[in-house]
């Protein structure tokens, strides 16, 4: 679905990704995991186009879409979903759902959009019964479900979502990765990008780990769930039993 | 093990290509993190790891001996903290300096993972019974088989020591169906069976495994033919990995190299340039999933060309020709590798103010692998008393068993033997 070559991303002078390589199959989930910083987000955007300053080959599908305008990768089925879900406030969930669709607007799909938004309404009721509300009003966990269904209406078969577990409580971030594991069932395929490791590889099949802007690692998401640097440094195990071992000296 | 690992046909060459990029760019990006021996190796040469764009660039890379493995004894190549390894490895190597391999419980998984696609492919199923006869110097293969065929789910007898004649009444009352040993000691148990008049057909043997040492065509059509049996062969390193990096399909022509955990390159043993498909050089191995001891392109010592079209048997992965040799003066004796500086470390301690001169004669009797040492008379050594020599020589033969796991027979001969002019100046004479 996804295949990345050697790719290089810059912010100014500023090296962000080095030599970055990694695919990701068709119905799968794939987690990339990192600290703040590593360049995941800077991964997702050179991905979906918003960053011009990189080098190397993106495929989806086995077309190249490095070179192409951010509108053409909607178009060639990828959507991302931002971290902080940068909904548009001032405007309905109807309203945002949509904007979301706005390419197939123009291609007069509207008996289609109006299926989808059936369906995204079917995947979050909430969304269905707050359709009229202004979306800043809405929790954090209900903007990041419309910033979901919002990259949904765009029909993609590749979803990349930016930390979507981010700033919402922990009974939230289990709904939302729920609600991930029913978007691949319907056969989207994700790739997710975490600082929270845990949920994330949780529910996915493979992962890779950045540090400063290189992958250091990947396997399945079991293997790296029991990697012991992995634990270390992304899940925040070991810590305790180190302190404790040093304790019973 | 997944059907997607067993299913060999199912890795195509385009999914291996992008699968080899990333795990080789992640591999160094680890081992220049963690690992001083490679950073200050690459930042010496002003290797920028950064602009590895394709697997081919790996020949930009230098080379990792045995040599190196020693110089960072005991546990300077390991890529990880130890409290991530759960299992030491010892190794003689190859020279006076021995060296150790981790692994975490990943690589053990990932090694497990290998070995059973090996037992998998030659036929071993989960209603098996599987009997390993290897001697102690394959100790760390036997345990890898053992998990590997575990892992298939079989019912598995370890590597144990009993003789020949009580290993084949295991196997006879146990009714084995599948054997995994080397070579020789396969062709040994043919051997022992006619002595104790043990009929194959009162064996329920239905595969051989065989590891450590080439083959020959001859010794394969006995076996299969006067076993009953099928013989699939496994290639692999006793001193670092697992026992069957590469392994024989069913066309049984040529190992095939899992490459979905290695990267394989062949090169010409003097200059270490690429050798072309067909062209006999030194096979050079570079690890992908390893995490406590990666290895970038080590010279395994061990000679083969690689193989060109396509396998009848439909798997991808790179196929080798049977070892056709060693570089340098390592030797392989029942599967276990060996330099002849290991004995003359071990002929150090002896008294005397030099050590003795010494050949090693290899030779085989009843098909096994045999080392003779034949050792200098000196001074140091002599004694009125023959308790006092053979006390000696008693001692040397402990010393290298524990050193190689290698039972050795010693004969004194008089300096002049030794001189002989038609003795080879390696000091070895490989009468095998």
């Amino acid at each position: 679905m996804l295949k990345i070559k050697n790719l290089h991303a810059y912010y100014g002078r500023i090296r962000a990704l080095e030599n970055v390589s990694l695919h990701v199959r068709p119905g799968e989930i794939v987690s990339l995991i990192g600290a703040n910083g590593a360049g995941k987000t800077t991964l997702l955007n050179a991905v979906s186009g918003i960053l011009p300053r990189k080098r190397g080959e993106i495929y989806c599908e086995e077309s190249r879409i490095d070179r192409l305008a951010p509108e053409k990768i909607v178009a060639a089925g990828i959507s991302q979903v931002p971290e902080g879900r940068q909904i548009f406030a001032p405007m309905t969930v109807m309203e945002n759902l949509e904007l979301g669709a706005y390419l197939r607007y123009k291609k007069r799909e509207k008996e289609s959009i109006r299926t989808d938004l059936s369906r995204v309404f079917e995947l979050f009721p909430r969304l269905a019964e707050r359709s009229r509300q202004i979306a800043g009003t809405l929790s954090g966990g209900e903007q990041q479900m419309l910033a979901i269904s919002r990259a949904l209406m765009a029909r993609p078969k590749l979803l990349l979502l930016d930390e979507p577990s981010m700033g919402l409580a922990p009974l939230v971030v289990t709904d939302i990765m729920d609600t991930i594991c029913r978007l691949r069932d319907d056969g989207v395929t994700v790739l997710i990008v975490e600082q929270n490791a845990h949920a994330s590889l949780t529910i996915s099949e493979r992962g890779y780990v950045l540090e400063t802007g290189r992958i250091i690692l990947q396997g399945t998401s079991e293997d790296l769930l029991n990697d012991g640097d992995v634990k270390r440094a992304y899940l925040g195990k070991d810590y305790e039993t180190f302190v404790e071992g040093r304790d019973g000296q | 093990m997944t059907t997607r690992e067993n299913n060999l046909k199912d890795i195509g060459t385009e999914d291996l290509a992008q699968l080899q990029l990333e795990h080789l760019q992640s591999t160094l990006n680890r081992a220049y993190k963690n690992v001083p021996f490679y950073k200050k190796r690459f930042d010496g040469l002003g290797i920028d790891l950064s602009t590895l764009d394709v697997v081919r660039d790996l020949s930009k890379l230098p080379f990792t001996t045995r040599q190196d493995l020693a110089d960072n004894y005991p546990y300077d190549m390991f890529a990880v903290p130890l409290r991530d390894i759960v299992r030491i490895s010892p190794s003689a190597g190859t020279t006076a300096k021995p060296f150790v391999v981790g692994f975490t419980r990943g690589d053990l998984k990932a090694r497990q993972r290998i070995t059973a696609r090996f037992l998998t492919v030659g036929g071993t199923t989960e209603t098996d019974i599987v009997q390993i006869c290897l001697n102690p110097g394959l100790s760390s293969w036997g345990r890898a088989l053992k998990e590997g065929a575990e892992d298939i789910g079989a019912s598995v007898m370890p590597m144990t020591h009993m003789s020949t004649a009580k290993q084949l009444l295991a196997m006879k009352d146990y009714r084995t169906s599948v054997l995994i040993t080397t070579p020789s000691y396969a062709m040994h148990m043919l051997r022992v069976m006619q002595t104790i008049e043990l009929d194959a057909d009162r064996l329920a043997l239905k595969a051989v495994f065989v590891v450590g040492g080439t083959i020959p065509t001859d010794w394969r059509r006995h076996l299969e033919k006067d076993l009953g049996v099928t013989l699939t062969a496994g290639y692999g390193l006793s001193d670092i990995t697992a026992p069957a990096i590469g392994f024989e399909c069913s066309d049984k022509s040529g190992f095939h190299i899992s490459e979905d955990h290695f990267i394989l390159e062949i090169v010409n043993p003097e200059s270490g340039q690429p050798c072309s498909p067909g062209q006999e050089g030194e096979i050079v191995l570079t690890t992908l999933t390893g995490r406590a001891f990666p290895l970038v392109r080590f010279r395994t010592g061990d000679l083969a060309s690689v193989k060109t079209g396509p396998c009848p048997c439909g798997t991808t992965f790179s196929r080798i020709s049977e070892i056709t040799g060693a570089t340098g003066q390592v030797l392989t004796v029942s599967g276990i590798k060996m330099h002849p500086a290991q004995i003359e470390q071990v002929l150090q301690a002896l008294p005397g103010p030099i050590p003795p001169r010494f050949v090693v004669r290899l030779y085989r009797e009843d098909y096994l692998d045999r080392v003779e040492i034949w050792l200098e008379m000196t001074e140091g050594l002599f004694s009125d008393e023959v308790k006092r020599v053979e006390d000696h020589l008693k001692e040397l033969r402990r010393r290298v068993f524990q050193m190689l796991g290698l039972e050795v027979s010693i004969k004194l001969m008089e300096s002049a033997t030794l001189d002989a002019d038609h003795l080879p100046a390696s000091r070895v004479i490989d009468e095998r």
